[in-house]
């Protein structure tokens, strides 16, 4: 057996609105796309799982009807992580490393368009997030319409205060992912906006405006996963995973460090040590990074070890995350611009970081692309996310 | 090549009706007791890997990240895996996998449920199903596992009074196990009198609501041979799975659970068995229903397929008999927190050890199965332990 493993098949939806679809369909779709890309069939999978999150597809044990769509039946697929996707990289990973499977089919869709936001759907499942006994009740005195942002404000707001970062400079990297998506065919809702347009608009929760938090949005992506051997066979343009890293931070809120992200801090520094990444900044060429707010895309750069802390103001000033820049991040749009399909964001990163190593990440590709980072977050209220490292060689 | 995984350590609490502790604190004491068990402390532990069977039964969304303190994962490696009942084996396989695949070298693996917080299980359940085709229709556990019962019985010729006699042993058993929810010492007729649930189901060949957890640690080759001169090591698992769409599987039977099958088998070839009648010296199976320890005995291949029957009438599957299930009392004695079904493996691993006190089989123990079964009737997750 092979000591590595690689991503050998990626499978990806629109991010758009479907209410046309069914969850089960989109996730077909994507999976489809996967085993095409792939060049493999629905008898060559060894196991497939899914990431999903059951409040939020409306359903409980919410994998066990997408289990058809990702060509599981009949096969050793007892496996669903309540995780966001990118966790699903590293489960697979793993998978693969310990042998169970040597081709594993890892999945996630997000239906969005099923909720129903009139009565404050998520905002409700933002709440039924929270630690219950302490952080919970303290919650329930915000009103529900503005729970998810006035979380995420707090964040914002001491972030900011902490390290002087300014409102403009969260602006520009709204401004900077919104206009990244126009060159993204699958970011279907994707618009131009100006960094002083994300400031005039509609503040949610102060500092964090309409054009700084990232829209709901459905889709589906899939990626296939294979050892080294089964890589070398079947594909001449493998993406190899060569750091993986994931970490959970304290459930209580009020413990937390709102400025920074540690736990993304420890499972890069996971997925670098593994990967053999010294100087972040330097060896990696694109990162594709879960950016629910702007203020959030700012704090990863630092636990991503792109900057120092407190020094992504001047990343985003000077240019360099700008897609032409010398380190891009979120070339695709990122979540703001193409908008958040929660708990899948994270295995779209992954598959836009591996478009970028292969170089098919056509309009929006960063060129002579060798190491890629992907990042997801457990979205609003969590502290936890993990880290993957895709590499050419 | 994969490497070798050892169980080190379990980490045990009684199971009740309703538990006074908060989720943290429940789990707070299995971990407790699992790390005091192992000799270890929370900084050994490399990752941790947690879940349970539906969030929805503690009334927390994404409850694996409010646990976090409790679980002694706090700034550690946390991934969360719900899979229903099944997620009482195929929690401990992904435990399996953290350390076979060479990234962590000792992990912390925590089932747990608190039912007591929903007000209905069944009503839990539903939400289970499929909202277009199924879900209107009512449909919740016992509606489903009367169905699959009435097939099973008919199709192999089990009786229920052989259902009864499972019910009687297992909830017999209970009644030497300190953490057990539901010891009762019965009759097959009380059992029979019982009244129906879902026919043929009655209400003693179910297993009660529960609060409880349990912890696992696993760790590698190198760490198991510091603590221990006589580790137990994970010898095979095995997952199988299921279209949802049960009454669509178009090429196999209601009555026969194909994907236990295909599991079982899977974990056998990696164990190296051919004949688990004989290889196989204990057995915990997952047994919510009387009649699914039963599907469970021919499907992990401990009597012939359609044998579940004589193997209770023979009493082989009884605390003193050839081949012993559940003599902890199983999910129907010892209460089924469904997830923290992952008790089947804890006993396993008790009985091998020698420290399962008065539930103790008279026989030698070297080599133990036991599986969990889940999802809405689809999954199976199988994981065989023993010495060398």
């Amino acid at each position: 057996m092979g000591k590595r493993v690689a991503i050998i098949g990626i499978g990806l939806t629109n991010l758009e609105g479907r209410e046309d679809l069914s969850h089960k369909e989109l996730l077909f779709q994507a999976t489809r796309r996967a085993l095409t890309d792939a060049g493999i069939s629905r008898n060559d999978i060894g196991s497939a799982f899914t990431t999903s999150y059951d409040l939020l597809e409306g359903r409980s044990l919410s994998n066990q009807f997408s289990l058809d769509a990702i060509g599981g039946v009949m096969k050793p697929c007892d496996l669903r992580l309540g995780e966001d996707g990118i966790y699903g990289v590293c489960a697979a990973y793993m998978e693969v490393m310990a042998k169970p499977s040597d081709i594993v089919v890892v999945g996630s869709v997000q239906k969005a368009s099923e909720r129903r936001e009139k009565e404050n759907a998520f905002q409700n499942i933002v709440l039924a997030s929270l630690e219950p006994v302490y952080n919970r009740p303290v919650c329930n005195t915000v009103p529900i319409s503005g729970l998810e942002y006035a979380l995420a404000a707090m964040e914002a707001r001491w972030y900011l205060h902490r390290y002087g970062i300014s409102e403009e400079q969260t602006a520009k990297v709204a401004a900077k992912n919104h206009k990244n998506a126009t060159k993204n065919p699958r970011a279907k809702n994707a618009k131009k906006y100006s960094v002083k347009d994300v400031l005039n608009s509609e503040v949610l929760s102060w500092p964090i405006k309409r054009l700084e938090a990232a829209e709901m949005t459905d889709a589906a992506c899939a990626l296939v996963i294979a050892s080294e051997e089964v890589a070398k066979r079947i594909t001449d343009k493998p993406v190899w995973i060569t750091g993986v890293g994931w970490c959970s931070g304290t459930s209580y809120i009020e413990s937390r460090d709102l400025s920074s992200s540690p736990y993304i801090r420890a499972a890069a520094q996971h997925a670098y040590n593994m990967a053999g990444i010294k100087h972040p900044a330097k060896e990696i060429d694109v990162a594709e990074i879960y950016d629910t707010y702007a203020y959030k895309e700012l704090q990863y750069y630092e636990a991503l070890g792109f900057c120092g802390e407190g020094g992504a103001g001047r990343l985003i000033d000077e240019g360099i995350t700008e897609l032409g820049g010398a380190l891009p991040v979120n070339p695709s749009g990122g979540l703001l611009g193409e908008g958040n399909a929660v708990g899948t964001s994270g295995l779209i990163r992954a598959a836009y970081a591996a478009y970028q190593v292969r170089g098919e990440a056509g309009d929006f590709q960063v060129p002579g692309v060798d190491v890629a980072v992907a990042q997801g977050w457990g979205g609003i209220p969590t502290y936890c996310g993990g880290v993957v490292v895709l590499s050419r060689w | 090549m994969a490497r070798k995984v050892a169980i080190v350590g379990v980490g045990m609490q009684k199971f009740a009706r309703r538990k006074e502790e908060t989720l943290n604190e429940m789990i707070f004491e299995v971990a407790r007791n699992a790390l005091n068990e192992a000799g270890l402390t929370r900084d050994d532990i490399g990752a941790v890997v947690c879940g349970n069977a539906v969030d929805a039964f503690c009334g927390i969304h994404n409850s694996s990240k409010c646990i976090t303190e409790g679980s002694g994962g706090l700034m550690k490696p946390m991934m969360m895996n719900s899979t229903s009942g099944s997620t009482a084996i195929s929690l401990p396989i992904l435990g399996y996998t953290h350390v076979a695949s060479g990234l962590y070298d000792v992990v912390m693996v925590i089932a747990y449920e608190k039912m007591s917080e929903n007000l209905g299980a069944q009503a839990v359940f539903n939400t289970c199903y499929d909202e277009v085709y199924v879900r209107p229709l009512g449909l919740n556990v016992p509606l489903q596992c009367g169905l699959e019962a009435r097939r099973y019985l008919y199709k192999y010729g089990i009786t229920e009074v052989q259902m009864a006699k499972v019910s009687v042993k297992n909830r017999g058993n209970a009644l030497s196990n300190p953490y057990a929810q539901l010891p009762m010492k019965i009759t097959v007729g009380d059992v029979l009198n019982s009244p129906y649930i879902s026919w043929p189901v009655k209400l003693l060949d179910t297993s009660p609501v529960t609060d409880g957890a349990r912890a696992v640690i696993f760790a590698s080759e190198d760490v198991a041979r510091e603590i221990t001169d006589d580790p137990v090591w994970v010898r095979g698992v095995g997952r199988g799975a299921n279209s949802c769409y049960f009454m669509g599987r178009r090429l196999d039977d209601l009555g026969r659970l194909d994907y236990a099958y295909l599991a079982a088998n899977q974990a056998y070839d990696m164990a190296g068995i051919k004949n688990p009648k004989v290889e196989i010296d204990y057995a915990e199976l997952y047994d919510p229903f009387t009649y699914k320890e039963m599907q469970h005995c021919e499907a992990m291949g401990l009597c012939e397929e359609g044998g579940a029957g004589r193997m209770i009438d023979e009493g082989i599957s009884l605390k003193e008999g050839k081949l012993p299930v559940n003599a902890s009392g199983g999910l129907q004695g010892e209460g089924n927190p469904i997830a923290a079904g992952m008790s089947r493996l804890c006993w396993c691993y008790k009985m091998i050890k020698k420290e399962a006190g008065a539930c103790q089989v008279p026989k030698e123990v070297n080599t133990a199965i036991c599986n969990g079964w889940g999802g809405m009737y689809q999954y199976n997750a199988v994981m065989i332990i023993g010495r060398d």
